[in-house]
């Protein structure tokens, strides 16, 4: 087994505030790994961590192989990545944006595969539109195509899902079910937990930046339980702890 | 609704200071007081060759500036709201999710501007006259006059932009319309009163004559002058979407010879887009210097022979390294997070965007050397304030990286930067006192330069990408 990510005691102080607290996780090439958390409990710090965003305060990780404190842009060119929030730059269109994009991680052919992802994603009336004149989730589309569109080894996406209608949710998850059938890996990071149980192989519970529980979702269903009933008792015990 | 003016002002607070801490910028009109304080005691000193009045005039020029460039650099009619706050913002878009006009909450942030640089700038400066005042021979009454003529000079320059940029957003022709207007309007007044048509702003009426007449004609005008802004005030609708042919990859193609082609392509669309490159040079460039240069003009015979070329040229130098802050304020680090680019690819970038944008303080200096009669000069001093424009810049990267719109509020900072520039300024300008040629000299300050931006590079790539 590869594994393509791999963080030893990773921790994030903010002043006084610990987001992230020694986490020790992997993951293995062509996995769908969900980070799963309430609110505040660190699953973005985390991707930001293990994508070079943002420095931990102390541990370490590797991601496909390269120190991310070392090496952060490096990380950041062999990646995908979907940040928490949608912010493509405000005065590009958004086929200006995607151009952008392929100019700084050199991928040719922008024309043709962005013309895939208007088309895949339904966006293609909106790509001379300013990127600040765009809607939530026309922004998510194209935050989501900036992302994948290199065909990246793994992909580390912060709550993907969150602006789409159902009918584009159920279109990214079959998108997600078939990118990891490639060989390729996701790290998601959500706290749709119906979503996560369907997709996903593995997963990770964070609360209050602590690493809670993490197993394949395999193992869980063997034994007859639910991901969202287990996620619910297993937070709701600590929040007492 | 007093709530949205108070919440309005402690966001500014605390835009400041998250940067670098509360106490680091509770201490910047401190300072400005200890400037003012130490630096009445020089004026007995300088009215030996310098006249009172002209004093007055250099002391009201730079809170008209001050207030010309507040307002420049803020109130740029429709891209106000995104431009100031962008979407960080809730209390610039609270007319979506409160029962608030646009006009009610851009009133709200134009006064709450008013009142923040007053007790930032403009209070402390002239408390730190009044107190000196007592030492230095000055009436306590003609200390408290000036405090109230400076804060009409400088609300005279914030609601003068305010005023021709809410003009701006709705037709560029009607602004040209409306400048001509009152460059003729200037003109006719000197010719018809034979007097030096300066000596009529209000402020300077007042302070040479108080009377209650003249304060309350000053009054009016800036009413005048807020009410029409604000009824002029049209924000674009949140739902309005611009559309425009792809510019991106031709531009990209263009600037192939550039370090990094597709981040130039990027801030150039960025600065036509917004409006920013006409809207930013005529507020915050053009304006502001042209009234410089027209102050400086009374003070001629106070310059050594070729002087007052040099001197516009040093400020020159001195505003266009702002230009810095034109090119980083549109966007934070986090456009760049998601893909493989270091901070200091983006200083780099946003330097070679300043460095093209030069080429409007060069022409400038080389107008008023023209139109002044100095063409021999225009050589120096072009290179004299390109000199300074790039080592002022290098500072500005070195210490403030990708955030110099924020960080120049650090005491710290701001100290340090001053103490820098004007080491530099203090030693060129009396080189090209000494010798008009001696300004060519100033090329040597690329070397320093060339040593910051390397210092600034590997600096703010060792600071926490989240902190931007």
């Amino acid at each position: 087994m590869t594994i393509v990510l791999e963080a030893k005691n990773l921790m994030k102080r903010y002043g006084d505030v610990v987001a992230v607290d020694n986490v020790s996780l992997a993951v293995e090439k062509g996995a769908l790994f969900g980070l799963l958390g309430p609110n505040g409990s660190g699953k973005t710090t985390m991707i930001k961590m293990l994508t070079g965003q943002t420095r931990p305060t102390s541990g370490s990780a590797t991601v496909l192989g390269i120190d991310v404190i070392k090496d952060p842009v490096d990380v950041r060119g062999q990646v995908g990545i979907i940040p928490e929030q949608e912010t493509p730059p405000s005065f590009l269109t958004a086929m200006e944006y995607l151009e952008f994009v392929a100019a700084v991680r050199k991928i040719p052919g922008i024309e043709t595969k962005a013309d895939w992802w208007f088309d895949f994603l339904d966006f293609a009336d909106k790509k001379n539109v300013l990127c600040k004149d765009l809607s939530r989730g026309t922004r998510q589309k194209l935050m989501f195509t900036q992302a994948f569109i290199h065909e990246p080894a793994l992909a580390l996406i912060d709550e993907p899902l969150i602006n789409f209608d159902p009918i584009m949710q159920d279109v990214v998850k079959d998108y997600l079910a078939e990118y990891v059938k490639k060989g390729k890996t996701i790290f998601i990071s959500t706290h749709i937990l119906e979503v996560a149980e369907e997709i996903c192989s593995g997963f990770a519970i964070l609360h209050k930046g602590r690493l809670l529980h993490t197993s394949p979702v395999a193992e869980l269903t063997a034994r007859g339980e639910h991901l969202p009933s287990f996620f619910l008792s297993l937070v709701r015990k600590d929040r007492h702890v | 609704m007093f709530e949205l003016f108070t919440n309005m002002v402690k966001e500014e607070w605390r835009v400041h200071s998250t940067m670098f801490g509360s106490l680091s910028f509770a201490l910047f009109p401190v300072m400005i007081f200890g400037i003012a304080f130490m630096g009445s005691f020089l004026i007995p000193l300088m009215q030996t060759t310098l006249p009172a009045g002209n004093l007055t005039l250099i002391v009201h020029a730079s809170y008209l500036m001050l207030g010309i460039m507040v307002g420049g650099f803020g109130l740029l009619g429709n891209e106000v709201m995104n431009r100031r706050f962008g979407q960080a913002s809730l209390l610039a878009y609270s007319a979506r999710s409160l029962p608030l006009s646009e006009k009610f909450i851009f009133s709200n942030f134009v006064v709450k501007d008013t009142v923040y640089y007053f007790f930032l700038w403009v209070l402390p400066f002239g408390f730190g006259y009044i107190l000196a005042s007592p030492f230095i021979g000055v009436p306590l009454a003609d200390a408290l006059l000036l405090l109230l003529t400076l804060t009409l000079s400088f609300l005279f320059g914030l609601c003068s932009v305010f005023f021709l940029s809410a003009v701006y957003a709705r037709s560029r022709l009607v602004l040209w319309l409306v400048l001509m207007a009152i460059v003729m309007g200037v003109g006719i007044l000197a010719a018809m009163t034979g007097t030096n048509p300066v000596l009529f702003f209000p402020p300077l009426l007042l302070y040479s004559a108080f009377t209650w007449t003249n304060f309350l004609f000053s009054c009016a005008l800036l009413v005048v002058l807020f009410g029409v802004a604000i009824v002029l005030f049209n924000p674009e609708s949140v739902g309005s979407e611009k559309m425009y042919k792809d510019s991106f990859a031709p531009l990209t193609r263009q600037f192939s010879f550039l370090p990094n082609p597709p981040l130039a392509a990027k801030d150039s669309l960025d600065l036509y887009r917004s409006g920013s490159l006409v809207g930013q040079t005529i507020f915050s460039f053009l304006l502001p210097l042209a009234v410089i240069w027209f102050f400086l003009s009374l003070l001629g015979p106070f310059f050594p022979p070729h002087g007052l070329l040099f001197v516009v040229a040093v400020t020159t130098g001195v505003i266009a390294s702002t230009m810095y802050t034109w090119v980083t304020m549109f966007d934070t680090f986090g456009p760049y997070a998601c893909l493989p680019v270091a901070v200091s690819t983006l200083i780099a970038s946003k330097l070679t965007t300043f460095a093209i944008l030069q080429v409007i303080p060069a022409v400038f200096i080389a107008a008023v050397a023209l139109l002044s009669g100095e063409a021999a000069y225009l050589i120096p001093a072009v290179v004299l304030g390109i000199s300074v424009s790039f080592y002022a810049v290098g500072v500005m990267a070195w210490l403030c990286g990708l955030s110099p719109n924020v960080l120049v509020y650090d005491v710290k900072v701001l100290f340090v930067y001053l103490v820098l520039v004007g080491i530099v300024l203090a030693i060129f300008t009396t080189a090209a006192f000494a010798n008009p040629y001696f300004a060519l000299f100033a090329v040597i300050l690329f070397i320093p330069t060339w040593l910051l931006v390397r210092k600034a590079k590997v600096r703010w790539d060792a600071v926490d990408p989240a902190g931007f």
